[in-house]
């Protein structure tokens, strides 16, 4: 049996540049395996330990992703061996062409039974790649997966959706987004980042994939985040009492408050 | 080239159809969910119904080879809500024709037949206007559904449904929350020490009818409130008169979802958080003394 985790080197918005002609520059963000694919790929070891099957690490990405750093902090969380996908631009790539070119790559490394994904990744966080690549590759999907076992045909999780905790039940293969609390994720431990080195990477070169470059629209303008402007107004609460007042006093006056009785 | 509704067993369309007015071609719904449901969607002011009967036990994502299979043979401008279901369906038809996809959609319009979006990027670090000649698909908060005089003709479709059971349900006893609807929102972050401190909070929330809501640690990891609860890139996009971000850092992730919101107040002990910039209101403070002393407030007043 085979499990494949879908992981994305990149780093976050939050340490990006915004030039003033709204350019996003990420150079700047340090890439990592976010904390929510670590939760897939330890979701991925306990199946795997459980079931006597092979775990194997995928992702797609620019060359930085297949860099021994990339790939030995990916090992390092317990994957039995690694297949990146490289070309220029495809860590910016949209969902669909990530997709794409991951659906590829399970073709291509064959037999896989289960493909775990993250809940979001953490630069583009769309939630929607594990949705496409189920898609095209045409196997049931389900996202915000708990509580995961599998037997040789069928895998079962729990899921909240709304108020509902559902139990649920697919036919393999399937493709999984777990849930972003689905599995406790501990610092990898010198032993791990040790064993990491020694274990099998394959790097694939995006041109030898059959990649179906999906068009992602030409892009007109570009400005920075421009949020509404607030209105900035401290007020010391050392005093919370007195603070309570003139915060309550400010929004009547701005009558996002009714006016007390009376007034 | 059609519009593409794509509706799951729940939630709702207006604001799905709000995005699809200016567009030109019909408004098609594919509608996975019983006979009511489809019938509810044909009242809501879409041009054509295609419904697909979920069967009983199945979820709406067994059927996500189905509805890719409809948009394939007309491909369309797709649009979807932010519910798993929904998601599930969008990125299936989607990956089916190639589409790309955005998610942060802020407008979007027509010129010359191509489609042009406004959209944020990274969770809405920039903003940029993209033009599409060809099928796009969009990810928004889908709203409800209002009742529109007229109905449009509903056609069922045959499915078989990929291999998903639901093999059992039981309610969280969370309840139903409608954040986006909500006009007075008070958000909690994890400057709240305990879970029984939440009482704090929700004292404050009732006092100014407001739902409580929360950061995303709070309801995922800590599990203090439900799911449905949290806010943010990945939550809830709300947008109240009044939000009151309460012990809340006002990280990227969780600011994005609540930018429409009217007025902002923060209440936070650290002057230098990231979301005293976001406010109207900066209050800087314990939110320990802070929340008792505006319920006394308003208790005084009432
Ligand atoms: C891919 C991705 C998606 C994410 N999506 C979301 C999302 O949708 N929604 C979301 O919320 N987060 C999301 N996050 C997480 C987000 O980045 C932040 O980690 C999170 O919002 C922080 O939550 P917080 O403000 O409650 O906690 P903290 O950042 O720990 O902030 C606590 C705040 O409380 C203040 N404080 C402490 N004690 C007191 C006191 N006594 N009185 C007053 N103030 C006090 C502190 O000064 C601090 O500012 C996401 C993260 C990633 C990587
Ligand atoms: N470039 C990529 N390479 C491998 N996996 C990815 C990539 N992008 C997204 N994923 C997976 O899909 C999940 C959801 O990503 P997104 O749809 O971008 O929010 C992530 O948590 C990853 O598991």
């Amino acid at each position: 049996m085979r499990i494949a985790v879908a992981y994305k080197w990149a780093g976050d918005p939050q340490e990006a540049n915004v030039g003033p002609d709204g350019v996003v520059d990420m150079s700047r963000a340090k890439p990592v395996v976010s904390d929510y694919d670590a939760v897939a790929i330890a979701v991925g070891r306990q199946l795997a330990d459980s079931n006597g099957a092979e775990l194997i690490g995928l992702s797609v990405g620019d060359p930085a992703a297949a860099a021994s750093m990339a790939t030995k902090t990916a090992l390092a969380r317990g994957l039995d061996r690694v297949v990146v996908v490289t070309g220029a631009g495809l860590t910016s790539a949209g969902a669909t062409r990530t997709a794409s070119v991951l659906a590829e790559a399970v073709r291509r490394i064959g037999g896989v039974d289960l493909i775990l994904t993250g809940d979001s990744s953490i630069d583009a966080g769309a939630k929607l790649v594990p949705a496409m690549l189920g898609g095209i590759l045409g196997w049931p999907t389900l996202t915000d997966a708990d509580k995961v076992s599998i037997s040789q045909e069928t895998v079962t999780l729990t899921r909240v959706v709304g108020d509902q905790e559902e139990q649920l039940a697919a036919g393999l293969p399937a493709v999984l987004a777990v849930s972003t609390d689905a599995a406790a994720v501990k610092a990898p431990g010198m032993k791990d980042v040790l064993a990491a080195g020694k274990k099998p990477v394959e790097v694939i070169a995006v041109t030898d994939l059959a990649d179906a470059h999906a068009g992602e629209g030409a892009v007109r303008s570009a400005r920075p985040l421009d949020p509404p402007a607030r209105r900035r107004v401290r007020i010391d609460a050392t005093d919370p009492a007195e603070a309570a007042r003139t915060l309550l006093e400010s929004l009547r006056a701005d009558g996002v408050l009714a006016l007390r009785k009376g007034e | 080239m059609p519009t593409y509704l794509i509706v799951p067993p729940t939630g709702g369309v207006d604001r799905l159809l709000g995005i699809a007015a200016p567009l030109d071609g019909p408004v098609v719904a594919l509608v996975v969910g019983d006979t009511a449901r489809a019938e509810s969607v044909a009242h809501s002011g879409v041009d054509e119904v295609r419904w697909i009967e979920a069967a009983p036990q199945v979820p709406a994502e067994a059927y996500a080879a189905a509805v890719a299979g409809i948009v394939t043979s007309a491909p369309g401008v797709l649009l979807a809500g932010r519910d798993p279901a929904s998601r599930v369906l969008l990125g299936a038809a989607a990956g089916a024709i190639g589409a790309p996809v955005l998610v942060g959609v802020d407008e979007v319009s027509t010129e010359a037949g191509t489609v042009v979006v406004q959209h944020g990027v990274y969770g809405g670090i920039a903003q940029r206007t993209t033009v599409f000649d060809g099928p796009v698909a969009l990810m928004i908060d889908a709203g409800g559904v209002t009742a529109q005089a007229g109905a449009a003709p509903i056609t069922a479709v045959e499915a078989t449904p990929q291999s998903i059971t639901l093999v059992s349900a039981r309610s969280t006893g969370g309840g139903a929350v409608d954040l986006p609807a909500a006009r007075r929102v008070l958000g909690v972050g994890r400057g709240v020490k305990a879970q029984a401190d939440l009482a704090l909070a929700q004292d404050l929330a009732t006092a100014l009818d407001a739902e409580l809501g929360c950061t995303r640690p709070l309801a995922e990891g800590l599990e203090w409130l439900p799911k449905n609860r949290y806010i943010g890139i990945s939550g809830a996009h709300i947008q109240p008169d009044l939000y009151l971000a309460v012990g809340v850092s006002g990280q990227l992730q969780h600011m994005a979802g609540v930018r429409a919101s009217g007025t902002i107040v923060a209440i936070n002990s650290d002057p230098s958080a990231p979301v005293m910039d976001d406010a109207d209101y900066q209050v800087v403070g314990d939110l320990y003394k802070v929340l008792p002393a505006l319920v006394a407030e308003l208790a005084g007043n009432a």
